[in-house]
């Protein structure tokens, strides 16, 4: 199915990077400007519920070309915590 | 089964289909005056479960690898439908069990899922579920209900769970508790509850609910006062509460297109036997054009619904885990044309499908009455929407791409064999998308090659065409519309409904390109692929005489199954 993600995929990532992606995806989600976007408050805060973020996790797994469970988002409910659990993935992958 | 029909060809649909036959005389468990009986006083179809469980429909509820049915969700869904042909009522009533039971197959322990097999297969114990609270709307974590951990290891039940179908006659029923104050998406833990095994005063059952449709059923609730469940009633772990449930409802979801299936076929059978024998300007309103265009167009949706219905539940087995798209896509979809098309048919029979015992003991305005129902509850069509919406933005791309799971959408095609359905793969949202719609484009070019070749008709290659072209522009939409937002604006709302009516005659296009030798399946296909488009156009019209193989085989008997219908022996 490596036809499906398309994207190329970063050799190394730092969490700063994953969290400034993360930040610009709920502010696009949301309808707010990006500094608006605090990483250290729940996703929750912005009206993303936990259906939602789901699409979220869709979108990480697409853009990074990376497989994660998606109940990575509702363990860790805001941006901060988010990016230090993606970055070993995506740096594994 | 009815000769033209897409489902599981033998089995418990056809046991089931001969009993029912066999009851429907005199005042059997489901003749016409009984069920409008029991209708009319608000009593639950007792004789008629009674006969399902004879039948041993239990098995349809149950995994293979536990004893049950071979045919997995498919022959699930073939059997409710049979049962909803004749009493939607009495599907729903029974049915619930399968709901009560999925998160244990989802998630529980083998030891678990063997109990719970044993029990519904050797005793017909019936199971519920309750998810939701009063005044909690569809929300499943705005539940109060709480599960608090007790020194014997178990936990203590406090709270209601209302409205509930079956909650006072299930002796199971699994119960989303919150198991963290603060809840959130890991603040709720399942539980199976045996109230034999509850201490007496700790539970009380609520009274049945008067309701529009469906008035026989139990729809009622339970309420718990510090009612204790042993260590081992937890379904899963403590927190995965919202996981299970909603990759259970992938599967409940998509079994509910069943109840659909099962009323428009019957709705479509009462009114053509009607305009059959209806005497108008010297000949039958069957003969006279815009009846006969209304028939058609309701054959031809019901043989939509079928092909859309039964890639869901195939793709539950082949595609696992993208059913978190494809069962949102299936009970938005599925309902929401089988109700129009009741809507269409009453208008033929007037009157008569509005009086309640003039007609055929008044079959018609009870099963327009209990389909209601089913674009409400286990997720409302509002619900499986957003649902969908949320995975927009993946969807847009994928759908533009052309990209997809060629092996699973193949298997979901072919109808000849049916791989385990594996619970493990369910995912909470699709990293392939919708391999149904994305393979539409690639499907219809293989279409064209058939049609050249005289192998389908040429039309089936000229709509599915136009469907692909339908597809591209639903992904332009989706993208222009950017991310998913809480705020969702009416367009996605809309789009999804495009998107549904994509991928019902997506469906069609791949199940007609599997098998194409067999030629009345393959006008019934065609026909569904040109109803698809008409309703994905707006003002567009399928030729006239599209519709014309789907309302003859309606008048001709049954030939595959023994037990045969015929929509003069249903009216009689």
């Amino acid at each position: 199915m490596s036809e499906l993600t398309a994207r190329p995929v970063p050799v190394s990532v730092s969490a700063d990077e994953v969290r400034e992606w993360l930040r610009d995806r709920v502010a696009a989600h949301t309808g707010r400007p990006v500094e608006e976007i605090r990483p250290d408050l729940p996703l929750t805060e912005y009206g993303l519920d936990s259906v939602y973020v789901l699409g979220l996790c869709a979108e990480i797994e697409d853009h990074y070309g990376i497989e994660v469970e998606p109940t990575v988002m509702w363990d860790n409910p805001a941006l901060d915590p988010l990016a230090e659990a993606l970055v070993p993935l995506i740096t594994a992958h | 089964m009815t000769a033209t029909g897409l489902g599981w060809p033998s089995g418990l649909p056809a046991a089931l289909d001969a009993a029912i036959q066999g009851s429907r005389a005199a005042d059997g468990p489901f003749a016409a005056a009984r069920s409008a009986r029991l209708d009319a006083r608000e009593e639950f179809p007792a004789e008629a479960c009674a006969l399902l469980d004879g039948c041993g429909i239990a098995r349809a509820y149950v995994p293979a690898e536990f004893g049950g049915a071979p045919g997995g969700l498919p022959e699930l869904l073939a059997s409710l439908r049979t049962v909803a042909r004749h009493d939607v009522t009495v599907a729903v009533a029974h049915g619930k069990t399968f709901l009560g039971a999925v998160s244990t197959w989802v998630a529980g322990s083998a030891e678990q899922r063997r109990a719970l097999a044993r029990r519904i297969l050797d005793e017909d114990a019936v199971v519920s579920w309750g998810l939701t609270e009063p005044g909690r709307g569809s929300d499943l974590l705005a539940g109060r209900l709480t599960a608090t951990a007790t020194e014997a290891g178990g936990r203590r039940l406090d709270g209601t769970k209302w409205p509930v179908n079956n909650a006072t006659r299930g002796e199971l029923i699994s119960v989303l508790a919150r198991t963290s104050p603060q809840g959130g998406a890991r603040g709720f833990s399942l539980f199976l509850v045996d109230k034999n095994r509850l201490a007496e005063g700790s539970w009380r059952p609520l009274p049945k609910e008067p309701t529009h449709g469906i008035r026989g059923a139990d729809i009622s609730g339970i309420r718990f006062d510090g009612a204790e469940v042993p260590a081992g009633a937890l379904t899963g772990r403590v927190g995965d509460g919202l996981e299970i449930v909603l990759k259970s409802l992938q599967l409940t979801r998509t079994v509910c297109c069943s109840l659909s299936l099962g009323a428009g076929e019957h709705a479509l059978r009462l009114v053509h036997a009607f305009a059959e024998r209806r005497a108008l300007y010297g000949t039958t309103l069957l003969r006279l054009p815009l009846a006969r265009r209304v028939l058609g167009r309701a054959a031809a949706t019901v043989a939509l619904a079928d092909a859309a219905s039964l890639m869901a539940a195939r793709s539950a087995h082949c595609l696992t885990g993208e059913m978190s798209v494809v069962s949102a896509l299936a009970k938005a979809g599925v309902p929401a044309i089988v109700q129009q098309t009741i809507d269409e048919l009453a208008e033929l029979l007037g009157a008569r499908g509005f009086l309640t015992d003039r007609h055929v003991d008044g079959m018609f305005q009870k099963l327009e009455r209990d389909h209601r129902v089913v674009a409400i509850f286990d997720g409302s069509t509002a619900v499986n929407r957003s649902a969908l919406i949320a995975q927009f933005p993946l969807l847009g791309r994928l759908a533009h791409s052309g990209a997809h799971d060629a092996a699973g959408l193949a298997a979901a095609a072919d109808v000849s064999a049916l791989p385990a359905l594996d619970h493990g793969a369910l995912r909470l949202m699709s990293r392939t998308g919708c391999s149904v719609v994305q393979g539409l484009s690639a499907a219809a070019g293989r279409l064209g090659g058939l049609a050249a070749a005289g192998a389908v008709p040429q039309r089936a290659h000229e709509v599915a065409a136009a469907l692909a072209q339908e597809v591209t522009a639903v992904a332009d939409a989706v993208t222009a519309l950017g991310p998913a937002t809480r705020d969702t604006p009416p367009e996605a709302f809309a789009l999804a409904r495009r998107y549904e009516l994509c991928f019902a005659g997506a469906s069609a296009t791949h199940l007609l390109l599997a098998d194409p030798a067999d030629e009345a399946r393959a006008l019934r296909l065609t026909a569904a692929l040109e109803r698809s488009l008409e309703l994905l156009r707006p003002g567009h019209e399928a030729p006239p005489d599209a519709y014309e193989p789907v309302l003859t085989a309606l008048a001709e008997p049954d030939a595959s199954a023994g037990a045969a219908v015929t929509a003069k022996e249903l009216i009689a």
